[in-house]
């Protein structure tokens, strides 16, 4: 077993963790990082892309609305190219409590919001799809944010101060002798090897995962009621603001455009399973007659995708209520020597992503005193890498750049534009033979045809790069189709329907792929049945001559 | 439905009126127009035929079989265990005549020497872009020398600008399969980084350009006796591409079917298209079915709207061959009512209220896929006597599972025709073959 010595061990790849390994990596502290999977997989990756005014929580938490407040403020600066300031609007529909627009203007004052109250005709003018019922209207500050882009400049800029991030390598053991921890061991799902990592710290921000992980350290009582909800991809920008429900918060009630998509969220849901990722039927149409009430004809406009995202709510000692949005959403940042006696041990978890950067600073601010050193949090004011000019991501940038390289560039994803130089960069640098690791990194496959054209077209340029097996280069074909396919079946109707089946018709019929010596179906019998048909047949039989060579 | 509104002009009044411009509609188009009959066809836009391979599956898969290899035996087995199969109303005779006929049919509308090989009694085995051997009953020349059973060392042959077709890909699996082949890049001189097959297959109809395409060919082949290209010989001549191909390089060559848009089965659009209009028959492309008007169980007259303008069409019989949920014929809404688009026909093959539409395996077979308009044995739809439905519309099949999407077309086309022919007492069509 190789060894790794490190200053700070951080498990987790989430917006929290790898913000924790951006933020001591700007210290000057070295760091490892290891996740069961790639980075951003789990709850990051998995939310509406909201980033909060602070509006949503100015009634209900007044400190969540404070905390989030300064953190949008700053992410606007530090990681500008990651979001599009979409603004927010907050609207009172025919079935919202009436009386709730004026607290959430007070809630508003009272913690900061920047609020601004407009009158609907004023609002429909900007957002002539909203429900024309509508009888008031508030501006916020709310923005969208890509995570993935967001997860990727930390890592690469911690990378490039030196931080080690290693993505696949789960924890197996956590080195714990008598009362301090000592590191971890992880082992590479890749090569199976295993990898000590010896720290003077290590944090567990493993979010919806962190009661296991503190397990795993002998430490119990930690726990974390993992909240499922689900969200779903509508395929066109029905609304270019985020637009919220203005009553108390509860389900399907904001609609964030995202990229080329609008995203409807969320249900919340006690789960016992973090891994829950299951999609109930009356969720989806929970969220489509949500849909229908803030933008009338939702139901008529593509639904691309629904997915599941898990919140880690940290159990409050006097809540001891299941209803998971009671919970606070406040995070939690346990120094388990005061809490436990166990020196070199911390854990973070709760919270939202738009605090991530707050709680990894708080958490960096432990580990700092833990070592005893005086390293003070400089992510407040040091840019990302690629944030530098402060200028935010504007819908139809990248289709712009496109085009004016579209005459020597192929397109490999046409409905997400992803060029084929990017793709063999991808290839090389994340090392992985994996298309949905690629897929986080580029967006390839996340558009209107899901993979209908790019899977071929990326497995071929993936076999051929990497010399691939012919094996190998199947399984990530079939993989990445199975992927795709989960997101899409809960809720396939309408033209993405046809979509669908266009695109098994490519697979099945046109490409054979279930043809394949690794697909599913023909794993066991293909011996069987399957040699007997390729050799001896003539071809030429039949009905019509065949021409002589 | 909702009648049509007024005309400017009065209704253009045929024998019979064709809905769907895929390979069932024009094959029941064509078969009415040869019987003499005034037919129209109006499509909303060009069929099945430009995302298919270009090949005639009439079947290649079915329960217990994993690899059909005698499509005229196991046609008889399906037929006894899945009765509700279009195969099974169609009966085994219907597919081996509708077949002779597309032979006739295709090689009196074929561009010179573009002909259609194979038969019922065996399946060929030929690779596709990913190199997977799949299972077709007729396939065009310009593919045939692809038959797995006589390749032993192939050159896969791809260029770059192609982003349709992965040589290297290909090659590996057709390893795994016992063939020798070998990835062969070709750096073409293309006016675009990015080229779809359709546009290198116009530049394939340029003698000039398909030997400069050999000249740079020929000295990357070695032993190899076969050469492996995506589907893209030309469009106007492809046998003439082919023969001059395999005379310049010296070797058997084949096509190998890409992603859509398909060569070949612009190709086959285009002999049906031309089989159509030498028997007399109209086409309207892009005319949207936007109304019909029904007197009790009678469709007496569809509305398009095309340009602009909206025309009606009134007939004693009306094909439907819509499609399926692929082409948008039978839809499925998000309160997850399932209804067919054209004439709001009934389905058969729903999933009951509860049940699964859709699973999570996307390998497996999908709960709804089988959805269809309700037809009697005569392929009537249930609830409209004078309409009879053909391809894609009929329930339970499945396709791209089961390999049986273009037999399906024709054989059904075929039935429809004959059905409509016998019913009006028009006599039997001229050719037609008793059954």
């Amino acid at each position: 077993m190789s060894t790794l010595s490190t200053d700070v061990l951080v498990i987790g790849g989430g917006a929290t963790g790898v913000g924790v390994a951006w933020d001591a990596a700007l210290r000057g502290l070295d760091v490892v990082l290891v996740d069961r999977h790639d980075l951003a997989q789990g709850t990051s990756g998995r939310f509406h892309g909201l980033l909060h005014s602070g509006g949503r929580y100015a009634v209900k938490d007044p400190q969540a609305a404070r905390e989030c407040v300064a953190e949008n403020r700053i992410l606007r600066r530090v990681a500008a190219d990651c979001i599009e300031d979409t603004g927010g609007l907050f609207v009172t529909t025919p079935w919202d409590d009436p009386g709730y627009a004026d607290r959430f203007a007070a809630g508003c004052a009272e913690t900061g919001v920047r609020c601004e109250e407009v009158q609907p005709s004023q609002a429909l003018r900007g957002e002539p799809r909203l429900n024309p019922r509508i009888s008031r209207a508030f501006r916020v500050p709310d923005a969208s944010i890509d995570v993935w882009k967001t997860v990727w400049a930390m890592s690469h800029g911690a990378q490039q101060r030196g931080a080690r991030i290693l993505p696949y390598h789960e924890v197996v053991t956590i080195d714990r002798s008598g009362d301090v921890v000592g590191g971890a061991v992880a082992r590479d799902a890749r090569s199976g090897d295993e990898l000590r990592i010896e720290a003077r710290v290590t944090v567990n921000a493993t979010g919806a995962w962190a009661g296991r992980v503190a397990q795993m350290a002998g430490i119990e009582g930690v726990r974390v009621l993992p909240g499922r909800g689900i969200m779903i991809a509508m395929n066109h920008r029905l609304v270019n603001t985020v637009v919220n429900r203005c009553q108390m918060p509860t389900d399907g009630d904001i609609i964030v455009p995202i990229r080329t998509v609008s995203v409807i969220g969320t249900t919340d849901q006690h789960t016992d399973d973090p891994d829950d990722h299951t999609v109930p039927q009356e969720e989806v149409d929970r969220m489509l007659d949500e849909g229908e009430r803030l933008v009338p004809g939702f139901r008529r406009a593509r639904a691309l995708r629904v997915w599941t995202g898990v919140r880690p709510l940290f159990e409050d000692a006097k809540a001891d209520s299941t209803a998971t949005r009671d919970v606070t959403r406040a995070h939690a940042l346990l120094d388990h020597e005061q809490r436990d006696g166990v020196r070199g041990l911390l854990t973070i978890t709760g919270g939202k992503l738009t605090t991530y950067r707050l709680m990894a600073q708080e958490t960096v601010d432990a580990v700092c005193r833990q070592l005893g050193e005086s390293r003070p949090c400089r992510t407040e004011t040091e840019p990302l890498p690629g944030s530098e000019s402060g200028e935010h991501y504007r819908l139809g940038e990248r289709l712009a750049r496109k085009e004016a390289e579209l005459r020597g560039e192929q397109l490999i994803c046409e409905c997400e534009l992803v060029p084929r130089s990017k793709l063999e960069r991808a290839i090389a640098q994340t090392g992985s033979t994996d298309l949905d690791d690629i897929r986080r990194q580029l967006r390839l496959g996340m558009g209107p045809c899901q993979g209908g054209f790019c899977t071929y077209r990326a497995t071929g340029i993936l076999h051929e790069r990497d010399g691939l097996r012919a094996l190998e280069a199947d399984a990530s074909l079939l993989a990445f189709l199975q992927e795709r396919w989960k997101g899409v079946w809960p809720v396939l109707y309408g033209d993405q329907l046809r979509q669908a089946r266009l695109d098994e018709w490519i697979f099945q019929g046109v490409l054979g792929v279930e043809r394949l010596p690794t697909a599913p179906e023909t794993a066991g019998a293909g011996g069987a049945s399957g040699a007997g048909g390729a050799s001896g047949a003539g071809g030429a039989s039949g009905l019509a001559p065949r021409e002589a060579p | 439905m909702t009648g049509p509104g007024p005309a400017l002009d009065g209704p253009l009044h045929f024998d019979a009126v064709v809905i769907g411009a895929g390979t069932a509609g024009m094959t029941a188009a064509i078969r009415l127009a040869q019987s003499g009959a005034r037919v129209c066809v109006v499509a909303k836009g060009v069929g099945s035929t430009h995302l298919a391979a270009g090949t005639i599956d009439v079947l290649g898969r079915i329960d217990g079989e994993e690899r059909v290899t005698e499509p005229g035996a196991a046609l008889e087995r399906l037929i006894a265990s899945r009765p509700d199969h279009p195969y099974a109303l169609l009966g085994s005779g219907v597919v081996a005549d509708s077949l002779s006929w597309f032979f006739e049919t295709a090689a009196a509308s074929s561009p010179r020497g573009y002909e259609y090989v194979g038969g019922l009694e065996r399946n060929m085995l030929l690779p596709t872009a990913v190199g997977a051997l799949r299972p077709s009953t007729l396939v065009p020349i310009t593919m045939a020398a692809g038959e797995a059973s006589a390749l032993h060392r192939a050159a896969i042959v791809g260029t770059h600008a192609l982003r349709d077709f992965h040589p290297s890909l290909c090659a590996a699996n057709l390893r795994e399969a016992g063939i020798e082949a070998r990835p062969v890049f070709l750096e073409l001189e293309l006016e675009r980084a990015d080229m779809s097959a359709l546009g290198i297959a116009r530049r394939f109809d340029d003698p000039a350009w398909r030997a400069l395409f050999c000249a740079q060919l020929s000295p990357a082949l070695r032993s190899e006796d076969h050469v492996g290209l995506p589907a893209m010989l030309g469009l106007r001549d492809p046998h003439a591409a082919l023969a001059d191909l395999e005379r310049r390089l010296g070797r058997r060559v084949f096509e190998i079917p890409t992603l859509p848009p398909s060569v070949p089965g612009m190709r086959l659009y285009e002999i049906l298209r031309r089989a159509l209009r030498s028997a007399g028959g109209r086409l309207v492309i892009g005319a949207e079915v936007v109304a019909a008007e029904r007197h009790g169980e009678r469709i007496a007259a569809v509305a398009t709207r095309a340009a602009g303008r909206e025309s009606h069409y009134a007939a004693p019989w009306f094909v439907l061959a819509s499609g399926g949920l692929a082409s948008g014929g039978i839809e499925l809404d998000s309160s997850w009512r399932t209804s067919e688009r054209v004439l709001g026909l009934p389905l058969r093959g729903v999933p009951d209220a509860g049940e699964p539409r859709f699973v999570p395996d996307f390998f497996a077979e999908q709960p709804l896929g089988r959805v269809g308009v309700a037809v009697d044995p005569q392929l009537r739809a249930e609830g409209a006597e004078n309409v009879v439905v053909a391809g894609a519309a009929l329930p339970g099949q499945a396709p791209w599972r089961e390999g049986c999407g273009e037999g399906v077309a024709l054989a059904s086309g075929y039935r429809a025709a004959q059905v409509i022919v016998r019913e009006s007492g028009a006599g039997a069509p001229a050719g037609a073959r008793a059954t």
